[in-house]
């Protein structure tokens, strides 16, 4: 229990962790998406570190209708930067992209902006995509002073498979109608695999124990969404009598579920990973994204899906009708809870929570 | 004298626009005949490559502007609603609940029902969201394309044209199966002809902006740019800019600008407000001419017919929205010279945060290195609902006294 205490203290404080990154002279690259492949920044002895939107508010150099998460993350930035070498931003939604254009006027710090396809299943989208890693390769090699072979690049690729094995196989505890690792512990987990060194993450949860958890009888949900670290948000669902037990979170299995398959070429390899892995909602085909939920949902035996959506979140508002339709289909209700800030809004959506997790009780 | 006390001044829309309303009442009774004939028809998401579309004989049609339509004509509530009732949230592009709300609502009304539906992304992210919807709802066969964003003009030239290249044959593909056509090249090579004419006489008018008085004002621009939307690659297009030019040469032959006393020359940044179009006039009723908006220049690129894939590929990644901000920030610095602005608008756009997200640095740039004095005020291009009339003409209000004071 003492790591699970541990991870919460991070989650609730990151910035620690990335004072500690700074004071162990490491030098710190900063990302906000899951599609973006630490293993390049590891094999290139940078640190990687997941920028969030704790401690912050929307900003003041974004509209009110933009979605609030990115608008803080660009404040975190802002107000972090010294403690960063550089950042990359992803191209996954409008708000994302855009930050990159007001970042590029704002930070003195080399900033790379990956372009990621959005039609994952075309076949030309693989050598794109390897064509994108390769600048990314580049421009750490050139901003850095440093050399990226094949043979640090798998070793990185080992390390994060390794912490995804971990995070994987106590995820995997709950299934087969299991109750045995509470969803605010595993999210912590998983935020904090984002912040911490991996050599270090894996080392602390190897030697750990997980699957004491209770919560038996509660009432099994899946979590559809973006990222989420308030973590409010998911304890509002367990103290309402929900047990989450699976999830498609860009802070949840969207980050570790799938591993890079060995290869001669890393880079190949990482593609082919980061291209096929859990669909991301502002990817095509939406259609893989639905199987996948309704996949997920079945083997965990949920029997509801909870779609926490950031006000202005465009992927999630537009599936939101068509994953409501699918589960339907399927029997299974869902339901959306839209929040912009969830700290001041957690009354609310504690209420609506709890009045879904009641009908399913029922 | 206050400027609000100024009576109304009188402000001149070109003969040539005024053609524009027949125009779009044939385009659309033509994409109906194209249907009784059995011809396949498009939906697309705008810049997106008419011309390659028009030599497979697969007839286009763009819900955006189908949504423009309806909000200027006061007829969008009903499919915003309709859309609405489905679950799309009222904080989604308005554009994309109108279509929606058309395609749930049965069709029946100026589009006919796609064949297919193709969409490239480079204006925006939600291009992806709304076709995959779209797709969802009609069960229509869908293509959708990446732009990856500029961020270099090496781009044009590298491996990110490439992409965009091979991407135009897969769709060349995809149609030539599943509708039985053949691309005709020479058909091609003739459609992109034609674009080209079209923007060098749209550019060429354009620059006639420059000329004090202003030839052409923002009522003119939003209406013009209509055949460059959806019909780059025909004649009917290639005669309306021809006709236009000639107009507004002979307006600057005759000194005779947009409003008899041009006192302000402003930059209009945005997508217009289709259902508030009369805040152009707001602005000419206070001396105030719009000379310049990058939202017209979007349309228009050179291309190039000994290439014609290549050319087109370029064309679809280098839309306005698509380009890096630097390059973006040193076209606004161009122009701000070039067309003697004295003033910018920003519209921030509730339906559009790929243009909106970015543009209070950009208003930076504008005051801080061009010194530029800027107004912005937020709506919604389509929606009405997302919109205060009064509170956004008081602030035109100070925003000219200001001008006029300074």
């Amino acid at each position: 229990m003492q790591i699970q205490r541990k991870m919460r203290e991070f989650s609730r404080d990151p910035t620690s962790l990335l004072r500690r990154h700074n004071d162990g002279e490491a030098k710190v690259v900063g990302y906000m998406c899951s599609g973006i492949p630490e293993e390049i920044i590891i094999a290139a002895g940078l640190q990687p570190y997941r920028i969030s939107n704790i401690g912050e508010h929307t900003s003041s150099l974004t509209p009110s209708f933009i979605c609030p998460f990115a608008s803080a993350v660009l404040e975190n930035i802002l107000r972090l930067e010294d403690l960063f070498q550089g950042f990359i931003v992803a191209h996954t939604c409008d708000p994302m992209w855009r930050i990159f254009d007001i970042l590029k006027k704002k930070v003195n710090k080399p900033l790379f902006f990956l372009r990621v396809p959005h039609n994952t299943k075309n076949e030309l989208s693989f050598d794109f995509m390897r064509m994108e890693f390769r600048r990314l390769k580049m421009f750490l090699e050139r901003n850095f002073v440093t050399e990226i072979n094949n043979n640090s690049l798998q070793s990185a690729i080992e390390l994060c498979n390794h912490t995804r094995d971990l995070l994987r196989n106590i995820y995997l505890l709950n299934r087969n109608n299991e109750y045995k690792v509470k969803a605010s512990d595993y999210f912590s987990l998983v935020l904090a695999s984002a912040w911490m060194s991996k050599q270090e993450f894996n080392a602390l949860v190897e030697a750990s124990e997980f699957g004491s958890g209770k919560g038996q009888g509660n009432i099994r949900l899946h979590v559809n969404g973006t990222a989420i670290y308030d973590l409010n948000l998911i304890t509002v669902i367990e103290d309402s009598g929900g047990f989450v037990v699976s999830d498609d979170l860009c802070t949840g299995s969207r980050y570790f579920w799938d591993n890079v398959e060995p290869s001669q070429d890393p880079l190949s390899a990482l593609t082919s990973r980061y291209l096929t892995r859990t669909p991301c909602p502002a990817q095509n085909p939406l259609d893989d994204r639905l199987r996948y939920l309704s996949d997920m949902v079945a083997s965990f035996n949920a029997r509801g899906v909870i779609t926490y959506a950031e006000k202005f979140c465009d992927p999630i508002l537009y599936d939101f009708v068509h994953i409501r339709n699918k589960l339907a289909s399927d029997g299974i209700p869902s339901l959306l809870v839209d929040y912009e800030s969830p700290t001041q809004e957690i009354n609310r959506i504690r209420n609506r929570v709890e009045a879904f997790i009641e009908t399913l009780g029922d | 004298m206050k400027l609000n006390s100024r009576k109304k001044k009188r402000s001149r829309v070109l003969q040539t626009t005024r053609k524009i309303g027949e125009l779009i009442v044939n385009y659309f009774s033509k994409a109906w005949d194209v249907k009784t004939q059995d011809k396949p028809v498009a939906w697309i998401t705008v810049f997106t490559p008419v011309e390659l579309l028009y030599a497979l004989d697969v007839y286009p049609i763009a819900p955006e502007h189908f949504g423009a339509l309806c909000s200027a004509r006061g007829t969008i509530l009903d499919y915003l609603k309709e859309a609405e009732k489905e679950g799309y949230s009222q904080d989604l592009c308005s554009y994309s609940r109108c279509c929606l709300g058309y395609a749930l609502s049965g069709l029946n009304g100026p589009m006919p029902a796609p064949d297919m539906l193709v969409t490239f992304r480079n204006a925006c992210d939600v291009y992806v969201k709304w076709w995959q919807s779209l797709h969802i709802h009609l069960g229509t066969p869908m293509f959708i394309g990446e732009a990856p964003y500029v961020l270099t003009y090496d781009d044009l030239n590298n491996y990110v044209l490439d992409y965009v290249v091979k991407q135009l044959e897969q769709l060349i593909e995809l149609t030539q199966n599943k509708f039985g056509v053949k691309l005709d090249m020479e058909k091609l090579v003739n459609a992109v002809n034609l674009s080209d004419k079209a923007s060098e006489l749209w550019l060429q008018t354009l620059k006639l902006r420059r000329v004090r008085p202003c030839p052409l004002g923002g009522r003119d621009s939003a209406s013009d740019i209509f055949p460059l939307v959806v019909m780059q690659g025909t004649e009917e297009a290639v005669e309306f800019y021809d006709e236009l030019l000639a107009e507004v040469r002979d307006r600057v032959k005759r000194k005779e600008g947009v409003i008899e006393k041009e006192e302000f020359r402003l930059m209009f940044d945005g997508i217009w407000l289709w259902h508030a179009f009369d805040i152009i006039k707001y602005f000419e009723d206070k001396g105030a001419v719009f000379v310049h908006e990058p939202y017209s220049e979007a349309w228009a690129f050179r291309l190039d017919s000994s290439k014609p894939l290549e050319s087109i590929a370029r064309k679809v990644l280098s839309m306005g929205l698509n380009t890096d901000i630097d390059l973006r920030m040193e076209k606004f610095a161009d122009t701000i010279e070039d067309y003697h602005i004295d003033g910018a608008i920003l519209f921030s756009n509730r339906s559009c945060k790929s243009w909106s997200a970015p543009q209070l640095v950009t208003a930076e740039t504008l005051n801080n290195q061009l010194n530029i004095p800027y107004l912005m005020f937020e709506g919604d291009m389509a929606d009405p609902r997302q919109y205060s009339e009064a509170q956004v003409k008081g602030r035109i209000d100070a925003f000219m006294e200001m001008l006029s004071e300074s």
